[in-house]
């Protein structure tokens, strides 16, 4: 790694219109090929950090700043857009509004083109990005008509083909489902190994990009609180864990069960934080040879199994959905499907496997041609989709499709007025919801003041007033910081526990399956390929496979450790801890 | 399906076409239906309809992603005839009397031949004036159609500004779906309600996220093409290059005489 400095930043502070202060004495430093990775919870700085680097600040969106910005040589601040986005290229997190050109030969052209760069240089910068995020033979498709990873590796070779030194990525991957993650990460890891780009990149996904990272800064409300490398700042998983941040499982179990003398307050120091579970699952298996650790099979109830005698409120009876083309799509093949009353469902698959078809059918949102779907026995093929709200409630991913009123009251009693619930019951249904989201305090605020997660718990507590016996979520935990993802399963957990609802979940997020649904439903292409009790899901290594969800941390060592007696329903980090006991946690209890 | 207004990548002639051509027959749309109109224009504009049939049966262009459109058309051409059939002073052939309503020269009680056939001239010529946009923007890349107007002398931002615009009409779309379908699942069912009521209230639980959505795409657009040195006080490089060849003379002939033809038709009479 050449030894000159590319990103230098002393002391700087950034106040947006409006006073809002983003960021507060932030210094940082990265030399040419260095990969900086930037962590924190939602509202930390981090988007407000890449405007920095790239000219969006002040260009774009107006502010002060204090103290001294170097990007590539110039100061963002004082050069034009068009001039820093040749030194500094930005992906955001939304494919969709990065790409406007009708073919991707066209997007890719379309940066060096304004800047009047030869057409011959334009053809061999557009082919060397294409190699790299590996979109070859694909020029001449719309890049709408891409997959989401295929769209952000889009995005990312048309940033590519401006060259620039640096590189800044604002969470590409926080809108991708697991294949496309694993494509842009592919991506960005062969960028690395070119050595060339000095790479920014905000994350919630530490576990995605530890092992590509130089350099970690974690900041907390617009100040640095950690920074360092990865295995100085990944020691500190408590105060990861205040700032927001996720420690990856690995470095968790490692610091918890395996740390030498079981010292859990000893610095990790330059151990390393790349592990692989081959490696922990090892150590573990030393540990428990050598006596440190013991196995506890029975400290772990054997989870709630599913419930098979309960009424079965909703059903997909041979449901197949096609989507005209050209080219015409088979989203749903024959599917038949039973949720039970009082189940707790995780609904998992790859983008294009069929889930949001199908719950759009249990919802009747969709109206399939071919086979038929029931709510307590009767077919919902004469209800309205107004009728089926009030039995089924579906709370999609983005709430600003919804909201529209002036306050948060508003919101939940329209759509209590839609169906009819008299005044004085709307009133008492509107605080209910608004207390079990916690947003009685905001109940006056407009909407479109509250952050994106509790927009989202807005859109729950609209949903939920309406007094559904089922409730369906779409990716709970998209768009939120570590913190923040299980904010909506929890109300979902409410729902279900204290109401004794239905909950059916759609994610990607196998931790939040783990601990949350006792069935889980894989789909693949539009068939169902496993369903049943969650642990037992989890062992279908191979099959999981070919929709690409990997188990979580914890199962995955559970089965490593099977030999042991760790039994096949861990699933979550604490289950795993209550069946591993350390020799000093032993002491303890005693 | 084919979304409406976007740009569908096939291998047709009217996609192999010149785009300064295509502008051409857009171009000379424009001049056709701007002519002082007659009731004896039908048939020229039946004509030049024709000939954008046979160029969008051509390009491979489906009607069905256009049954919004149509339906609004429809409604509007009712509404056109109906209009004109009542209140029509160039003729008082009676086709229906509901009654005798006289204001000045026309009788409001009564529904004319004559009224109801200006009313179905002025139907097909906005047809003729909606057919040939479409046609344009889905068989031309966008890249085609800033170099065809960086050919006219466009400045580069009027450009960027009709593409961004057919763009975002797409997104307009998809948007619009999800809004109506997330209003739909807290009980308001806008399809079940009447003409009126959409019309008075509706609407608003749609329009107000859409509009606030579109804020926001839109600034997201502007970070994506500033970012990408749009607006740079450079001579812009042609992404496409465009070729005439003989077969895209001889389609401007034909446009120009099947514009001829109709010119002489509406001025010979």
């Amino acid at each position: 790694m050449a030894n000159d400095v590319i990103i230098s930043l002393q002391d700087v502070t950034f106040t947006y219109e409006g006073d809002v202060v983003a960021l507060r004495n932030l210094n940082l430093t990265a030399q040419k090929g260095e990969f900086v990775v930037v962590l924190g919870a939602n509202g930390a700085g981090k988007s407000t950090l890449c405007y920095l680097l790239s000219g969006i600040v002040p260009h774009i969106y107006g502010g002060r700043r204090r103290g001294h910005v170097s990007v590539a040589g110039l100061d963002p601040w004082d050069e034009p857009l068009y001039v820093t986005s040749q030194r500094c290229g930005v992906l955001m997190q939304d494919p969709e509004v990065q790409l406007f050109m009708p073919t991707l030969k066209a997007e890719l052209a379309f940066g060096p083109a304004n800047l009047g760069v030869p057409q011959d240089e334009i053809i061999r910068r557009s082919q060397a990005a294409l190699a790299l995020v590996r979109l070859e033979g694909l020029e001449e498709h719309n890049p709408r008509d891409l997959s989401g990873g295929q769209k952000q590796r889009a995005a990312l070779a048309a940033v590519l083909t401006m060259s620039p030194q640096v590189l800044v990525l604002d969470e590409p991957t926080s809108q991708l489902d697991p294949l496309g993650r694993w494509e842009v990460v592919e991506a960005i890891e062969r960028l690395k190994q070119k050595g060339d780009l000095t790479i920014v990149m905000t994350t919630h996904e530490t576990e995605e990009v530890l092992r590509l990272a130089d350099q970690v800064v974690v900041l907390e409300r617009g100040e640095t609180v950690l920074q360092g490398t990865p295995s100085e700042v990944f020691a500190q998983a408590e105060r990861l864990e205040e700032a927001g941040v996720k420690t990856p499982a690995l470095i968790l179990v490692q610091s918890k069960l395996l740390r030498s003398g079981g010292d859990k307050t000893a610095p990790l120091g330059e151990e390393r934080v790349d592990l692989t579970l081959s490696e922990v699952a090892n150590q573990t298996r030393e540990s428990v040879e050598t006596g440190r650790l013991t196995v506890h099979p029975e400290a772990l109830p054997r989870p709630r199994p599913v419930a098979s005698d309960g009424p079965v409120l909703l059903e997909a009876r041979n449901l197949t959905v096609e989507y005209p083309g050209p080219p015409a799509v088979t989203a749903l093949r024959d599917v038949n499907v039973q949720i039970r009353q009082g189940e707790f469902v995780g609904i998992v698959g790859q983008n294009g496997s069929g889930k949001s078809t199908l719950v759009k059918c249990f919802v009747g949102l969709l109206r399939p041609k071919k086979g038929e779907v029931l709510f307590r026995g009767e077919s919902i093929r004469k209800l309205s989709v107004g009728e089926i709200a009030r039995r089924v409630g579906l709370v999609l991913q983005n709430p600003d499709y919804q909201l529209f009123t002036a306050s948060c009251r508003d919101e939940i009693r329209f759509g209590l007025r839609n169906v009819g619930v008299p005044p004085e019951e709307m009133e008492q249904r509107v605080e209910e919801s608004l207390r079990l989201v916690g947003l009685s305090e905001e109940a006056d605020l407009f909407p479109f003041r509250l952050s994106f997660g509790d927009r989202r718990k807005l859109a729950v507590a609209a949903t939920m007033a309406l007094d559904p016996e089922v409730l369906i979520m779409d990716e709970p935990t998209t768009a939120q910081d570590h913190r923040g993802r299980y904010q909506l399963a929890e109300l979902a957990r409410c729902f279900h526990e204290e109401k004794q609802g239905t909950v059916l979940m759609i994610t990607h997020d196998v931790d939040l399956i783990a601990r949350y649904a006792h069935r889980l439903i894989v789909l693949y292409e539009g068939q169902v390929l496993l369903d049943g009790p969650t642990a037992e899901v989890f062992t279908q290594v191979e099959e999981l496979k070919k929709s690409f969800v990997v188990p979580p941390v914890a199962a995955q060592l559970a089965r490593e450790l099977a030999p042991l007696g760790v039994p096949p329903h861990v699933m979550t980090l604490g289950g795993l801890y209550q069946v591993l006991v350390s020799q000093r946690d032993e002491g303890e209890v005693v | 399906m084919q979304p409406v207004f976007r740009y569908t990548h096939l291998d047709t002639p009217i996609h192999r076409l010149h785009p300064l051509v295509k502008l051409a027959y857009v171009l000379l749309t424009l001049v056709l239906v701007m002519y002082p109109i007659k009731e004896g224009d039908m048939p020229v504009l039946l004509i030049w309809l024709g000939f954008s049939a046979v160029l969008w049966a051509l390009a491979r262009i489906e009607l069905r992603g256009f049954t919004t459109l149509l339906k609004i058309l429809t409604g509007t051409f009712i509404f056109l005839i109906l209009i004109q059939g009542f209140t029509y002073r160039g003729g008082n052939t009676p086709l229906i009397v509901l009654g005798h309503l006289k204001l000045w020269e026309a009788d409001l009680g009564v529904i004319t031949k004559e009224g109801v056939w200006f009313g179905l001239v002025l139907c097909v010529r906005i047809l003729v004036a909606t057919s040939s946009l479409p046609l344009f923007v889905m068989t031309t890349p966008t890249s085609a159609i800033m170099t065809a107007m960086g050919k006219l002398r466009i400045p580069q931002t009027v450009t960027f500004m009709l593409v961004s615009a057919l763009s975002f009409t797409t997104l307009l779309f998809e948007m619009w779906g999800s809004i109506v379908d997330a209003q739909k699942l807290r009980a308001f069912d806008i399809d079940s309600m009447n003409f009126v009521k959409r019309a008075v209230k509706a609407y608003v639980p749609i329009i107000t996220p859409l509009i606030l959505l579109l804020f926001r795409k839109a600034n997201d657009f502007q970070i994506a093409m500033e970012t990408k040195g749009f607006g740079a006080p450079v001579e812009p490089t042609e992404i496409e290059t465009l070729t005439a060849r003989p077969v895209d003379y001889l389609w401007l002939a034909l446009i120009v005489i099947v514009f001829m033809l109709c010119t002489a038709l509406k001025f010979a009479r």
